[in-house]
């Protein structure tokens, strides 16, 4: 845990340091027609977050001094069921990218359900296609939000 | 009476057939999303506001708001049966709750639950009848400097009363307002934190944020818990509902504190959590039997609930009034407001009053709606959650990424999404609290505007946050709230040994939602 807090925070500080450097483009302390110059307020902001994380850090460095037990940021056992559901999920979105968010996600719930929930294949065929086909009424066809096609099947006029 | 007049002209507004079919839906809808888990009512609230975009803004935020209530009905259900606080704020109700549930009077606990719920509710939607129009004739005299001072104040509320580490919630603060910052300039039109990228030029929008952050990780916390839903069998019979509502006036000096903590917590941001542990606390200390608190008894249900519903309602005060919402779900609907094209703040209750007093009048309708909606459907909900998780997981992975799509059509959102889900993930394990983030993001373009404004005003002297009058106090105030931590921890350290003051209270739930 303390290791992940420090990394966390280094990164929070290059994210200010990287904030600050592309303020300094807009210019910082400077005044132009419309008032402060646009780098002022994020340059402050960048600022801002460098001085927390390294007070972050600081404190993290402090605790680690004194105590002994250090809980793991993952606990033992744990990764495996959140990888089962972001890396799923990951790809998901890239099908999506090419065969539209309705067969991207049908599939995913098909795969989801058969193999990290082991549901009979009937459940597993009839949630995978009801659900989709649920979401195609009630919003392309009720609310008329379109939602994402794929560029494989936009030609298909699905 | 120009209240009460106001009030009959948004009960005209309310009282049409769809604005009533829009509550009840929402309603329905919000208990839902209350009782599923990884599916927070700020989640659920972001991903039906792209449904609202073709509605008028009137029933739009009728449908929100009932989504709200629903949500905090909703998260009873989960506490009680299931010992699973749906929202922090409902962690206090898991004390007695379940004991009680476990007894064998679920039912029972359930209905004093709503029923406290319903009058948390009335009390803080009076106050807000009569208050709101106070505040916001007040705030009208608001120019930039005061505007930009009341920000400062919300943010170091959050600071000083909600964070455990006092510095990662600025971090989390700050951060908030630099992905605000991404994008075009507001003022001047530049690019700004682009870094030559198209993608970011649009900035970050903070609906796919809300979901990331609340939707997406709020799964990947719920399957590294693992998720154990035993839960205990609920019998709703007309008859335990009449018995228990005859008990309820027996609790009246709980239920007026209770009321009364809330609505004084629930103005300042992430009020909800910290008044129903302090309702739960005062109802136990002046208790006439104290010992029984915890084994399952009915006014340690009643207290905490009617203080977090009693907050809830309250945060929709500085929201409506100033443009400053007091929950992320208030953020929320903040947001959409701007999307609909309205501007928040006083001159809402000038430009539109059937839209604020139509909110007003849908929050006392909504709620006595949703005591009987509820109560009705405790079987149905109880039935959701007991569906097993692997449906319903990628089903709300599915509705997430729908919503965070809908939202202005861009494939790389429900990139975010996923991305801003890590975040929150990290971020729920390392402390960073994620409220004051999504506060920050939804407030950053007026913060900074206000900013710049009075900055144009002073011709670039910052004391003109502390020489006009209003904005000298509030923004002293912000920095009291700012350095409370560190009076507590001098004060923490002078008396420590005699430290008998019990549990600390954020120690139990970090704010959120």
């Amino acid at each position: 845990m303390r290791k992940a807090d420090a990394i966390c925070a280094l990164m929070f500080i290059s994210l200010g340091i990287l904030v600050c450097a592309d303020s300094m483009r807009h210019g910082v302390f400077g005044w132009d027609l419309a008032g402060p110059s646009p780098g002022m307020y994020p340059f402050l902001l960048g600022l801002g977050v460098i001085l927390g994380s390294v007070i972050v850090l600081g404190q993290t460095f402090l605790r680690s001094r004194g105590a002994q037990g250090d809980k793991p940021f993952i606990p033992p056992g744990a990764l495996k069921p959140v990888l089962c559901v972001g890396i799923p999920s990951a790809l998901m979105i890239l099908l999506t990218q090419y065969i539209g968010l309705y067969l991207a996600a049908g599939l995913y719930l098909a795969v989801y359900m058969r193999w990290i929930g082991r549901h009979r294949w009937t459940a597993v065929l009839v949630v995978s296609i009801l659900l989709p086909l649920a979401g195609y009424l009630l919003f392309e066809k009720w609310f008329q939000i379109p939602l994402p096609e794929g560029s494989l099947t936009a030609r298909l006029q699905f | 009476m120009e209240a009460l007049r106001s009030l009959l002209l948004g009960f005209g507004v309310f009282l049409t057939p769809y604005n009533l079919m829009v509550a009840v839906v929402g309603i329905f809808v919000g208990a839902v999303v209350g009782v599923l888990p990884g599916l927070g009512v700020a989640n659920g609230v972001a991903i039906l506001i792209p449904m609202t975009f073709r509605m008028h803004a009137n029933s739009a935020i009728i449908l929100l708001a009932a989504i709200y209530w629903g949500g905090l009905f909703g998260g009873v259900i989960t506490s009680i049966l299931f010992n699973i606080p749906g929202e922090p704020w409902s962690v206090a109700t898991t004390f007695d709750g379940y004991p009680m549930a476990k007894k064998g009077e679920a039912g029972k606990a359930l209905t004093a639950a709503f029923c406290s719920h319903f009058v948390g509710a009335m009390f803080a939607t009076l106050m807000l009848t009569f208050f709101a129009p106070l505040v916001a004739e007040f705030s009208l005299r608001f120019g930039p400097p005061e505007i930009f001072a009341v920000m400062m104040l919300t943010f170091s509320a959050m600071v000083g009363l909600v964070g455990r580490s006092p510095a990662k919630s600025v971090v989390s603060i700050l951060f908030g307002l630099i992905l605000a910052a991404v994008g075009l300039d507001i003022i001047t039109g530049g690019l700004r934190l682009t870094f030559g990228a198209v993608e970011l030029m649009g900035g970050f929008n903070f609906l796919v944020v809300v979901i990331g952050l609340f939707g997406i990780g709020e799964i990947f916390l719920t399957v590294e818990e693992g998720l154990k839903m035993q839960g205990v069998t609920a019998k709703m019979s007309m008859r335990t509902v009449i018995t228990t509502m005859k008990e309820m006036p027996r609790f009246w000096r709980t239920l007026i504190r209770g009321a009364l903590i809330g609505c004084w917590m629930g103005i300042k941001p992430g009020g909800a959590t910290p008044a129903s542990f302090m309702s739960y606390g005062f109802a136990k200390q002046l208790s006439k039997t104290p010992e029984e608190f915890g084994t399952g008894t009915m006014e340690g249900v009643v207290a905490p609930e009617v203080a977090a519903h009693a907050a809830g309602v309250s945060a929709m005060l500085p929201m409506i009034t100033l443009g400053i919402p007091g929950s992320p779900t208030a953020a929320v609907m903040l947001g959409g407001l701007m999307i609909w094209g309205l501007q928040p703040g006083p001159m809402l209750f000038k430009e539109h009053p059937d839209f604020v007093w139509g909110l007003i009048a849908s929050i006392w309708a909504s709620n006595a709606l949703g005591v009987l909606i509820v109560l009705c459907f405790v079987p149905l909900f109880v039935a959701i959650l007991r569906a097993p998780f692997s449906v319903l997981m990628p089903g709300i992975v599915f509705l997430c990424a729908i919503g965070a799509y809908a939202v202005s059509n861009r494939m790389i959102d429900i990139w975010y999404m996923i991305i801003f889900g890590v975040v929150g993930y990290v971020f729920k394990k390392l402390d960073y609290p994620l409220a004051p983030m999504v506060l920050a993001l939804v407030l950053g373009d007026l913060a900074e505007s206000a900013m710049r404004q009075s900055l144009i005003m002073s011709q670039g002297s910052p004391w003109i946050f502390f020489t006009q009058p209003i904005a000298g106090v509030v923004n002293g105030l912000a920095i009291l709230f700012f350095c409370w931590p560190a009076f507590k921890a001098i004060r923490g350290r002078l008396s420590k040994g005699k430290n008998l003051s019990g549990r600390d209270v954020r120690k139990v739930a970090p704010v959120d939602a």
